[in-house]
């Protein structure tokens, strides 16, 4: 079971001072969290990808690069990776590069997650966002998995003889999320390749997250790629968290009241009921995120946004002080009681290197 | 024989208000004008106004909380749909409007529908040709021909005797929609996830 952090990155004006940081400020508070994240012992940190003002990450391999150069262990992602406006050829060269230079500690969320604006800049139209999904993924796959690629399609050049470079690290690429909100279409995709499937439901209702979970599982059992608990579900929530629950409520009111996407709609204690948002003290969290299990069964990846909506760096360190302090150490205890031997980890560079020795072992044998 | 499911939306924000009075009204002469027709028939009413902050929390966080959501299936699940609002500046009220807004366009495509709207005067009769007729054209619904507006006085206008007396429009319209009801088969709800296309489709 991985527990991971991601970053949205947008600049918000903090409503308790009115201060708005700076995209420096904001990109190297980015940084300095990813950092903390690895020092209290989570597995993952993930930076979404957005073209648009007011977010900055713009360039994940560039921030990600940076951050691989100064941690040890943290697995480094993409809280999504728009297949859909990317050259996929740039993903494949990029994040294999990305591979090589943090020795395999990269895996990708693939994600349409653009407003209809943002396409045209790429020279692309939101109305075929699923094909173009569909088809640039599929490219992706063989240029990681293929030397010499020869190729057509409908979105982009073909490409003759082409070599992306440089090649996987050790042969395997990154392993692959995808995510999507609404579209079975996407679920599908996922269960299709035997890849994971993350449902960041944290503005969705429980029921919601549910039935997307379940259909990829269904539609992943369906594709013989093992049985239905055992896909690789990814889910996503949202927490903020003081000693005293009263105090945690009163601390992060004004930052849900002036959010982006939801401020001035639903009461904090609204949006805390339909959804995964939990504020409270750290047992209330340990507990919500315990009970996730209870609907959508065993799983292997959570994030949690922790950094958004114009909060300081101090408190969100100060947030991930008390995740791994007093939260973590609960969450890896408990998930594990009970959790039946046939569920597999997250796959990690290492075990996807030993799954593919181990299938040229048995090449080997039978030929 | 399976029932038919009437949906009736009024956007009446007193209480009592009048559109929740127009909107009984054309309920009442639907049902009995369905059952004349040998139809089961199951009435569901809803005034917007209970589900006014919840319908702009949707507006503002692109999902709909769980009694909006159980709402929005329940109109997407009906057989016809009554929707009745006050004039409010030559036009339908924002709440209508906004209700209507998350509405799944699809949901409302081909189901009939009758429209109805109140007002303090006659001379805001037309605001169901120009303002409500052409959101349900949009959505692709099936608007009867008789839409029916009430102003204060009609109130006051008999049925049988005014020739253009309100019960007698209400009883126009609800066997309108009655026969566009029975004409139909009984909706079906499609399942997103049993309708989801397979890989091999999606790779065209």
């Amino acid at each position: 079971m991985q527990f991971g952090i991601f970053s949205v990155g947008d600049v918000t004006t903090d409503p308790t001072n009115g201060r708005t940081p700076t995209e420096n400020e904001r990109i190297k508070a980015m940084m300095q969290i990813a950092l903390k994240a690895e020092e209290v012992g989570l597995d993952v940190f993930a930076t979404g990808e957005h073209h648009n003002h007011p977010f900055v990450p713009s360039s994940p391999t560039t921030m990600l690069g940076w951050i691989a150069a100064k941690t040890e262990k943290i697995i480094l992602s993409t809280a999504t990776t728009l297949i859909t406006t990317n050259d996929p050829v740039k993903i494949a060269e990029d994040y294999a590069m990305l591979q090589h230079l943090a020795d395999g500690r990269v895996d990708l969320l693939m994600g349409r997650g653009n407003t209809g604006p943002v396409y045209p800049w790429f020279g692309q139209d939101i109305r075929t966002g699923i094909p173009l999904a569909i088809e640039n993924y599929g490219l992706l796959r063989r240029l990681w998995r293929e030397d010499v690629v020869d190729w057509e399609g409908k979105f982009r050049t073909p490409l003759q003889g082409f070599t992306s470079t440089p090649r996987p690290l050790d042969g395997v690429p990154p392993f692959v999320w995808h995510g999507s909100i609404r579209s079975p279409e996407i679920a599908e995709q996922a269960a299709y390749y035997g890849d994971g499937f993350l449902h960041n439901g944290i503005f969705w209702p429980f029921d919601h997250s549910k039935r997307m979970i379940e259909f990829y599982r269904k539609r992943f059992a369906h594709y013989g790629h093992g049985a239905e608990d055992q896909a690789i579900v990814g889910v996503g929530g949202q927490i903020f968290m003081r000693k005293n629950s009263q105090d945690a409520i009163d601390e992060f009111r004004p930052y849900f009241d002036n959010a982006p996407v939801y401020g001035h709609g639903p009461t904090l204690e609204d949006f805390s009921r339909e959804t995964p948002l939990t504020v409270g003290s750290p047992q209330q969290v340990i507990e919500r995120l315990l009970s996730y299990r209870t609907h959508f069964g065993d799983f292997q990846r959570m994030m949690l946004l922790i950094d958004h909506a114009g909060l300081p760096l101090k408190t969100v360190l100060e947030q991930l002080d008390l995740l791994g302090e007093e939260v973590l150490p609960v969450l890896r205890k408990e998930f594990a009681i009970g959790r039946p031997a046939h569920i597999p980890d997250a796959p990690t560079h290492a075990s996807l290197v030993a799954a593919a020795a181990s299938k040229d072992v048995l090449a080997e044998a039978q030929a | 024989m399976s029932t038919r499911r009437l949906f009736v939306v009024s956007a009446g924000l007193s209480q009592p208000s009048s559109s929740r009075l127009l909107a009984d009204h054309l309920a009442t002469a639907t049902a009995r004008e369905l059952r004349a027709r040998g139809e089961e028939v199951e009435v569901r009413t809803i005034e917007l106004r209970d589900h006014a902050h919840d319908v702009v929390n949707n507006t503002l966080t692109g999902f709909a909380p769980t009694a909006l959501r159980e709402v929005l299936d329940a109109v997407a699940a009906a057989d016809g749909l009554i929707a009745v609002t006050p004039t409010f500046r030559a036009s339908y009220s924002g709440l209508f409007k906004s209700f209507f807004d998350v509405v799944e366009e699809e949901a409302l495509a081909g189901k009939p529908v009758l429209i109805g709207a109140t007002g303090g005067t006659p001379r805001h009769s037309l605001v169901l040709e120009h303002a409500v007729r052409p959101l349900f054209a949009y959505l692709r619904s099936v608007v009867v021909p008789t839409g029916v507006y009430a102003a204060s006085e009609d109130w006051g206008s008999g049925g049988g005797k005014a020739h253009q007396g309100l019960a007698q429009r209400i009883d126009r319209a609800a066997g309108e929609l009655a026969a566009l009801i029975a004409a139909r088969e009984p909706v079906t709800v499609v399942d997103p996830f049993e309708s989801a296309p397979s890989f091999d489709q999606l790779l065209g």
